[in-house]
């Protein structure tokens, strides 16, 4: 066993426990319920992107859909073009999205704040725009038919005839607990601890040494492979295509992320929780009152939206920060 | 990311501890395994999910909310109608039908989870008039692979159809654009020889099914000039004022239109107000419905009076009779159940409720035809066998066989009069049929296909 730091492994029994909790989860719920955590997970990687890149290096992103389109088209072309199996799609995503990340990083490392929040909003709003400017390469409007097929042999032996949701819960584990373990790692680690003092103080940073350009650009290149893996495998839902990377997506991510806490990896966890399951839980509380559609099928972003604004205004640090009291007085 | 070398010095104490560590997580693990493939020693599935010795459950999926559901909207409303009229009259074969619509707001993305829900909720036993081309890629394989019937959907996206063995479950509940597009070309080449034709479409396969029926009748444009479009969904919010300022300035004269209801509207009162107006408009039938027209432009202030003298004179095609055709024997059936039954926000009858409630009746006839016994399988087998017998309120037959499961084979071509009917060109309704391949548009003659009268109580009994 390599030798890690004490936080090192704790995290991976943490993340250990992760992936043991979910498999046990996978079998515990219906197949409509496994496909709503299938989902939380691949959303959860792009909100633990978020956290990555807005909660420890302090940019704000408004277009984190776009990178996960990125990372979505790029492991469609590698599957439909270039025939690629689906794990090596995935993996070619997140070079793809990383390396588009980088290029994106460099364009926008002179802006900050609102300004590269503007710049993100743009991008996303650009993806289908773009897909359809390069329709013959791109699919347009309409996108790629992909799926994440049936269960390889080895898995069916190990876990069982699986139904389409809980084989992508299971497909898509671990890539989610991966990303627990490396975010989870970034955070404590000194890498990490630099890029806090980024967020906190720029200028101070930079006199400790800290490469601020250089720095940004890098945490906008991991960030963005994470949301590229993600869209990658929310893509391979059974659909890649501009309307599946809308710019609700970039807020829904965002919203999850300040629901739950977008300072810790836990907080992104529960913010997507809430935010996959939201829709449902409305709806079963108000499925008696007879509603009509053009009033029930706006709650759940009416809700959504003014979570948000209470989050914002009375609880900024959001629902885990609240679970982590004592840590509070060392500054996390 | 680097992970640095820790600075412990007590290295054998920490590596037994270690070890032990490893060796609970693994033994918990390993019983966690154990207990997980207990679990999922489930039973095969015996008999099809969805239906029961009292009631049928049919899915469907839909824009009720959103950019694209006006008009659309009320396809459920209409279909639910009809199953609580053949319900109240008994069911089918002793059960009642029930239908479960989901709103996926026209977002393929929705579009995915809410079929979950329809599976694995709801349970349903197939899908009905599922509304939506780009939606409906997002979910047709899997609706397939799990051999659920996917019938009478409201896309003409030719590709859905034309491959059974690819698509064994989806059958057609429309035309297909090709088809109509080819018999509208046609008659637009026939009519306005001399005309400058152009053509408004939306970038989807909708309207790149449209855009290529055209061209295999030989009807040609040029992108820039005779050619404009826009991203499908995205009328509302870029307006097309530019797209018609092009068509203008390169004086075309007659403007085919391929696009959405709303969008149609929205082209119509645009043009208007950028002074543009063409001799005549030629819309395909899924963006012709009056309604929906003047609700949109009432809704912008436009008054009822001046939408129907916009939709005057407007070119369209149909397979079914006109909503407004008080002579006709299904809409008079049709309407009476609408007035009765519709329990929707919007009952007003009009041609998404006609084709919505054509839907239903043609699935009510399959499923007395396929009898007491009828199971996915073999309802999907009546269907392939009988298609081409059944009869609606088209003057068309379905297109249904073993190696082809389009809908609707045929069309008439009519005009909007200043009341907002539509009656066939020329005084007399002819039908016009052909494939979504290279064949001819031909003339239906009624030996091949005559219309059946409407039963009495509205139901039809299978075909034999």
């Amino acid at each position: 066993m390599f030798k890690l730091k004490s936080y090192g492994r704790r995290n991976l029994y943490k993340s250990i426990f992760f992936a043991l909790f979910f498999i046990w989860l996978s079998f515990s719920v219906e197949a409509y319920n496994q496909g709503q955590v299938a989902v939380t997970l691949m959303l959860f990687i792009a909100v633990a992107s978020i956290v990555l890149l807005t909660g420890l290096s302090g940019q704000i992103s408004l277009g984190q859909g776009a990178l996960m389109a990125i990372g979505g088209y790029g492991s469609a072309l590698l599957i439909v073009n270039q025939n690629f199996p689906i794990w090596a799609a995935l993996i070619g995503s997140i070079a793809i999205a990383f390396v588009s990340g980088l290029i994106l990083g460099i364009i926008s490392a002179r802006l900050s704040g609102p300004y590269l929040a503007g710049t993100t909003l743009v991008i996303a709003l650009a993806v289908p725009t773009i897909a359809n400017r390069f329709e013959s390469v791109l699919a347009g409007n309409i996108g790629f038919m992909v799926d994440f097929k049936s269960p390889p042999a080895w898995v069916t032996q190990i876990f069982g005839e699986l139904g389409y949701e809980h084989w992508q819960l299971i497909a898509t584990l671990p890539f989610a607990t991966l990303t627990f373990f490396f975010i989870s790692n970034i955070l404590k680690s000194r890498t990490g601890r630099s890029w806090k003092a980024l967020r906190d103080n720029e200028t101070a940073a930079a006199l400790l040494g800290v490469k601020i350009g250089n720095t940004k650009v890098f945490v906008f290149a991991i960030s963005s492979a994470f949301a590229g893996l993600a869209g990658a495998l929310y893509g391979l839902r059974g659909i890649v295509g501009p309307s599946v990377y809308a710019v609700s997506l970039s807020l829904s991510l965002l919203t999850a992320a300040i629901l739950g806490g977008v300072r810790s990896i836990f907080g992104a966890l529960l913010g997507t929780v809430i935010i996959v399951f939201l829709p449902d839980w409305i709806h079963d509380v108000v499925k008696d009152l007879e509603l009509s559609e053009q009033i029930s099928n706006f709650l759940p972003a009416f809700f959504a939206g003014a979570l948000l604004v209470l989050t914002v205004v009375l609880n900024p640090g959001g629902i885990a920060s609240n679970l982590h009291h004592h840590k509070k007085k060392t500054g996390q | 990311m680097t992970i640095a070398k820790p600075l412990w010095s007590n290295g054998k104490r920490e590596k037994e501890c270690e070890v032990v560590r490893i060796r609970k997580s693994l033994s918990i693990f390993s019983s966690l395994l154990a207990a997980s493939l207990v679990l999922t020693a489930l039973p095969a599935q015996a008999a099809d999910q969805g239906i029961t010795s009292s009631e049928i459950v049919f899915g469907m999926q839909l824009p009720q909310t959103g950019p694209a559901s006006p008009g659309y909207n009320k396809v459920d409303d209409a279909i639910r109608a009809y199953f609580d009229y053949v319900n109240s009259k008994g069911g089918v074969n002793g059960r009642d039908l029930r239908l479960v619509a989901e709103d996926d707001t026209y977002s393929p993305g929705v579009t995915i989870s809410t079929l979950s829900k329809l599976i694995n909720e709801d349970k349903v036993f197939g899908m009905i008039g599922n509304v939506g081309t780009q939606t409906h890629l997002a979910v047709i394989d899997r609706i397939n692979r799990d051999a659920i019937p996917d019938l009478f959907t409201l896309s003409g996206y030719s590709n859905f159809y034309n491959n059974p063995k690819k698509y064994p479950t989806t059958f057609g509940g429309l035309g297909t654009y090709v088809a109509e597009s080819k018999i509208v070309g046609e008659y637009v080449k026939k009519t306005f020889p001399g005309k400058k034709v152009g053509i408004l479409y939306q970038t989807d396969d909708f309207g790149r099914n449209c855009l290529a029926g055209f061209n295999a009748v030989g009807l040609t444009f040029e992108k820039g000039k005779t050619a404009a479009n826009f991203i499908a969904g995205t009328q509302g919010s870029i307006g097309l004022a530019s797209q018609l300022t092009q068509l203008k300035a390169n004086g075309v004269e007659v403007v085919l239109f391929a696009a959405v209801a709303s969008a149609f509207a929205l082209a119509v009162s645009t043009a208007n107000a950028i002074g543009y107006k063409p001799a005549n408009w030629v819309v395909t039938s899924v963006g012709a419905d009056a309604t929906t027209f003047q609700t949109i432009l009432g809704a912008r202030g436009v008054p009822a009076a001046t939408s129907a003298a916009l939709l005057n004179g407007v070119i369209t095609a149909s397979f079914a009779p006109a909503p407004t055709d008080a002579a006709d024997p299904y809409v008079t059936a049709f309407k009476k159940i609408n007035d009765e039954f519709n329990k929707g926000p919007d009952k007003r009858w009009d041609n998404n409720i006609l084709i919505g409630m054509n839907s239903a009746y043609l699935l009510v006839q399959a499923l007395n035809g396929a009898g007491q016994n009828v199971t996915r399988k073999n309802l999907i087998s009546y269907l392939e066998t009988n298609g081409k017998k059944m009869s609606g309120a088209a003057f068309a037959p379905l297109g249904y066989s073993k190696s082809s499961h389009e809908g609707y084979v045929g069309y008439w071509i009519g005009k909007y009069d200043t009341q907002t009917n539509i009656t066939p060109v020329d005084g007399k309704r002819v039908v016009y049929t052909t494939d979504s391949a290279k064949g001819a548009v031909k003339v239906l003659s009624e030996k091949t296909f005559k219309r059946a009268s409407v039963p009495a109580d509205t139901i039809a009994k299978g075909v034999k």
